[in-house]
């Protein structure tokens, strides 16, 4: 991986005395998946949101694309995620009252993009993702798999360099957990967008390229399942 | 086993921290609001009651072995009613008992007056209000009239002995001298005081302010249930915590009740001693004829127990039935599957109501209660109409929408349009109340007679004598004034077809006063009488139902406005996780907040906007029926208020601002 998309160097973050990443260095190409595993409290979410500019390091740099983004304004960097990332969570990140496409088109048109084109550009995500004649349906009538789906395309409807999903399966059974994180990864490489995913389900992270095991905030194991 | 919820409950009630502690206090603050403003209303109208009642005494109550004569007579000082009792016993005839407030029966040529009448007689000239009864023997003074004989303190009473054959005891004087007389003059032989009609100026009262406490109910109740709303939606971020704490819902469910039913206990329990504690205050403030007895505005156990329970379930019920909607869902969150459909059905009872009262308005001829009832119809209506113009507002304006906030709002509003119809209905059915008040308070016609004294005579001599009499009398008194004789069949004098005389004066209030009391013993023995008189009967309505508007009014943008805010608060924390991960993912704050605001400001001035004009409009019908003119000052305060109201509503909803930046500030919202 010559030119990584996204790379964390040296990451320190402390909670008072708790060290919650003690000096980690990560790196994600693009096309490139990057599981994300350890026990609770290991440091996996703090991680996550570091690299996602949600948290902020005490030392230790993010660049995207080479450029540091650790010390960009709050203004600046809630741009960033919003245009260069997608998001997709454990549950519960869709507006309920807003039917499908528009919970996808809404970072579109926050961008600003006119409602219609938004709307149209949305549903293109629909059928690659088996979301079919589901345009309409509300996040509440949509099964728990269906509405990660919906988030996953709400991820990439921005065409984001990197997606970050934390536990995107944590509140599915087995079997709709393996097609999602099946979608997740395929679309996303398809995209061409690198995916940080944070999981404590080893099948699930088995869809990934590489796995970094974290313990006690540092990097405990480090494994390649396919030659990037 | 001893059930773990209360000593649970106890523990993580004070374990909840400072924003906890915050929610209890809005919550117990608004129950507080609550029942105050319940018992103030209610207070109003069982004090009424009890008022009207104390002045049936004095319309006389026909006896068959009548020992006196009894005489109900009603003048005007500066433009303030003053009730006179004349009364005569009759001679060998068994004595008749003290009327009430007074020690004994008055004798010939003694007068009583209320404490508020003494202090005016004190401050007028003998020649404006004391030469109208007769003087008090030398060296006497005049006698008082205890509480018992009086509805209120501010009241303006007299109690005058007279002999028998006093002309203002006369059939003629007292019986249907006047087309205007209706209530407030009235004779009979009497064996005592056991009249049961209330006066003219008490007697609708009680109407009215129950008018006040009905149209205040439904805000009261939108009140309780968002303040129950706001302790369930901070209880459901313990929700996990909790279950893994192995609580079972229905502990959960136990806990949350006793945790709302404590708190809307003790901010109910407050706002009702606070309204104990202002008892003497609100005493102060006068309802048509004055101030209050200590006593009469207490409501009573039965009341009070009640609006503090009603208050408590109300908060109670609301907590526990949005805490039941998350504990049922498998994750947590509270989810509706379908958006709520409000059906057509509802527009084609609102225009059917509508249609009925326009019908029934349009004929004139009806009475003060059916109006009460048309007025009840009317908000029920609204009740009913309001969440179908919410929903079809939100659907076209999420059609037109543009901006993702705009958009936002508008599928909120139709996604729960019950929900954003409750959020505003209080400030819009004020709105309407002030709409159709504030153009209430209307000037009855009658203002041609301004600055006339009426003075009836037996007959067409009686008057031309009458007239050179008036004449002398009004010149002893330097008041410039020109005499008319009336004839008899003029109906739009203020004689209204009696014969007599008709004086217009120059030089304002207190010359008027000064020329009714020249011309007391002028005429037939009815007292002279001024415009006052000849609208009484009007205004002793409209004027109590413009009264408890204005009240009910201020109330309401109270009880609004606090809900508004407490609503605003629990939306947010109700979506604070949805709100949290948007923000993790770069959605600006300020667009949330944006869509916050647009979906309460946007059914608002549609809605308020409507029920304001309706409400004008109603008020148009009323005061035409009631043969009277709009109001056109009224339609300006009216704008005022509601504008004030709606700024108010904003900062209300505005002061949720820092909560949202705080809830979804919090990366720790994700899940590990
Ligand atoms: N906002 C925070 N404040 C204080 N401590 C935190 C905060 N976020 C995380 N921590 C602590 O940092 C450590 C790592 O947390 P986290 O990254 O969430 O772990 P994981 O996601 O692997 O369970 C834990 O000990 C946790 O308690
Ligand atoms: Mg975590």
């Amino acid at each position: 991986m010559t030119n990584p998309v996204l790379a964390g160097l040296g990451l320190v973050k402390k909670y008072g005395s708790t060290v919650a990443l003690d000096g980690v260095d990560v790196s994600v190409g693009a096309r490139d998946s990057l599981a994300i595993m350890g026990p609770s409290g290991s440091g996996k979410s703090t991680l996550l949101h570091s690299l996602a500019g949600i948290v902020r390091p005490d030392s230790g740099t993010v660049l995207l694309r080479g450029e540091a983004i650790d010390k960009l304004s709050e203004e600046r960097l809630s741009a960033l995620r919003r245009k260069r990332f997608g998001f997709v969570f454990q549950f519960g990140q869709l507006l309920p009252e807003l039917p499908a496409e528009e919970n996808v088109a809404l970072p579109l048109m926050l961008e600003g993009v006119p409602r219609r084109q938004a709307v149209e550009r949305a549903r293109r995500w629909f059928a690659p993702l088996d979301l079919d004649g589901l345009e309409h349906r509300r996040p509440g009538q949509l099964s728990g798999g269906q509405a990660q789906r919906v988030a996953i395309a709400r991820a990439l409807a921005v065409e984001p360099d990197v997606v970050f999903a934390d536990e995107p399966t944590g509140a599915l059974d087995q079997t709709t957990s393996t097609e999602v994180v099946r979608l997740l990864t395929s679309v996303t490489r398809e995209q061409g967008a690198a995916l940080v995913m944070v999981t404590h389900d080893a099948d699930v992270a088995a869809h990934c390229d590489r796995v970094l095991q974290v313990r006690d905030g540092r990097i405990s194991n480090y494994t390649q399942f396919t030659v990037a | 086993m001893r059930s773990p919820v209360l000593p649970l409950t106890w523990h993580l009630t004070r374990a909840s921290g400072r924003r906890g502690v915050q929610s209890h206090l809005l919550a117990a603050g608004a129950a507080a609001v609550g029942a105050f403003v319940m018992l103030v209303m209610i207070a109003a109208t069982v004090g009424a009651g009890v008022r009207a009642d104390r002045t049936a005494w004095r319309t006389p109550e026909p006896a068959r072995n009548g020992t006196a004569v009894q005489a109900l007579a009603t003048t005007y000082v500066r433009g303030e009613p003053l009730t006179v009792v004349s009364l005569a016993q009759l001679p060998d005839r068994a004595a008749t008992p003290a009327p009430p407030g007074l020690g004994t029966f008055p004798k010939k040529g003694e007068v009583y007056v209320s404490p508020a009448l003494a202090e005016l007689l004190h401050k007028l000239p003998a020649g404006q209000l004391a030469g109208r009864f007769p003087k008090p023997a030398p060296h006497a003074s005049y006698g008082t009239i205890g509480e018992a004989g009086l509805a209120s303190p501010d009241e303006l009473v007299a109690v005058v002995g007279r002999a028998a054959s006093d002309p203002a005891m006369s059939e003629t004087a007292a019986t249907g001298a006047s087309y205007f007389d209706q209530d407030q003059a009235a004779r009979a032989v009497v064996a005592g005081f056991s009249g049961t009609k209330q006066s003219l100026f008490t007697y609708g009262d009680q109407a009215a302010a129950l008018l006040g406490v009905v149209l205040l109910a439904m805000p009261v109740v939108v009140l309780s249930s968002a303040a129950g709303r706001l302790g369930a939606a901070r209880r459901e971020q313990r929700l996990a915590a909790l279950r893994l704490a192995g609580a079972t819902p229905r502990q959960i469910l136990g806990m949350t009740a006793l945790e709302a039913a404590a708190v809307g206990a003790t901010g109910a329990l407050t706002g009702a001693l606070a309204y104990v504690a202002a008892l003497p205050a609100l005493a102060e403030v006068p309802y048509g004829i004055g101030g209050w007895y200590p006593g009469q505005l207490w409501v009573g156990a039965e009341w009070f127990a009640g609006v503090v329970l009603a208050v408590t379930a109300l908060i109670t019920v609301s907590a526990v039935s949005t805490l039941r909607q998350v504990v049922s869902s498998p994750l947590g969150v509270a989810q509706q599957a379908n958006p709520r459909r409000t059906r057509m059905i509802r527009l084609v009872l609102f225009l059917a109501a509508l249609a009925y009262i326009w019908r029934s308005t349009g004929g004139g001829q009806l009475k003060g209660r059916d109006y009460v009832v048309l007025l009840l119809m009317f908000y029920g209506a609204f009740w009913l109409v309001g969440p179908w113009v919410v929903d079809r507002l939100g659907r076209i304006a999420a059609r037109c929408a543009r901006r993702p906030a705009t958009l936002l709002a508008a599928r909120r509003l139709s996604d729960d349009p019950r929900g954003a119809w409750r959020t505003v209905s209080g400030l819009v059915l004020a709105g309407f109340a002030a709409g159709f008040f504030s153009v209430s308070m209307l000037g009855t016609d009658g203002s041609q007679y301004r600055d006339q004294v009426a003075v009836i005579t037996a007959n067409a001599a009686d008057a031309r004598h009458a007239a050179a009499e008036a004449r002398t009398l009004l010149d002893r008194a330097n008041v410039n004034a020109e005499i008319s004789v009336v004839p008899e069949d003029d109906y739009d004098s203020l004689l209204g077809g009696s014969r007599g005389i008709v004086a217009q004066i120059s030089g304002g209030q207190a010359r008027l006063d000064t020329a009714v009391t020249a011309l007391a013993s002028v005429g037939s023995g009815h007292p002279p009488y001024t415009q006052d008189y000849a609208t009484a009967g009007d205004r002793s309505i409209v004027d109590r139902i413009a009264d408890v508007s204005t009240a009910t009014l201020a109330l309401s943008f109270v009880v609004a406005t606090a809900s508004a805010g407490l609503t605003a608060a629990a939306n947010v924390l109700d979506r604070r996780r949805v709100y949290g991960l948007l923000r993790l993912a770069g959605t600006p704050l300020r667009v949330l907040d944006r869509a916050r605001v647009r979906e309460t400001v946007l059914p608002l001035v549609v809605l308020a906007g409507g029920t304001v004009a309706t409400g004008v409009y109603g008020s148009y019908k009323f005061n035409h029926a009631f043969g009277a003119s709009l109001n056109v000052s009224g339609a300006l305060e009216l704008a005022v208020c509601v504008l004030v109201g709606a700024l108010a509503m904003f900062a209300a909803i505005s002061g949720s601002r820092p909560l949202l930046r705080k809830v979804t500030a919090d990366p720790a919202q994700a899940p590990d």
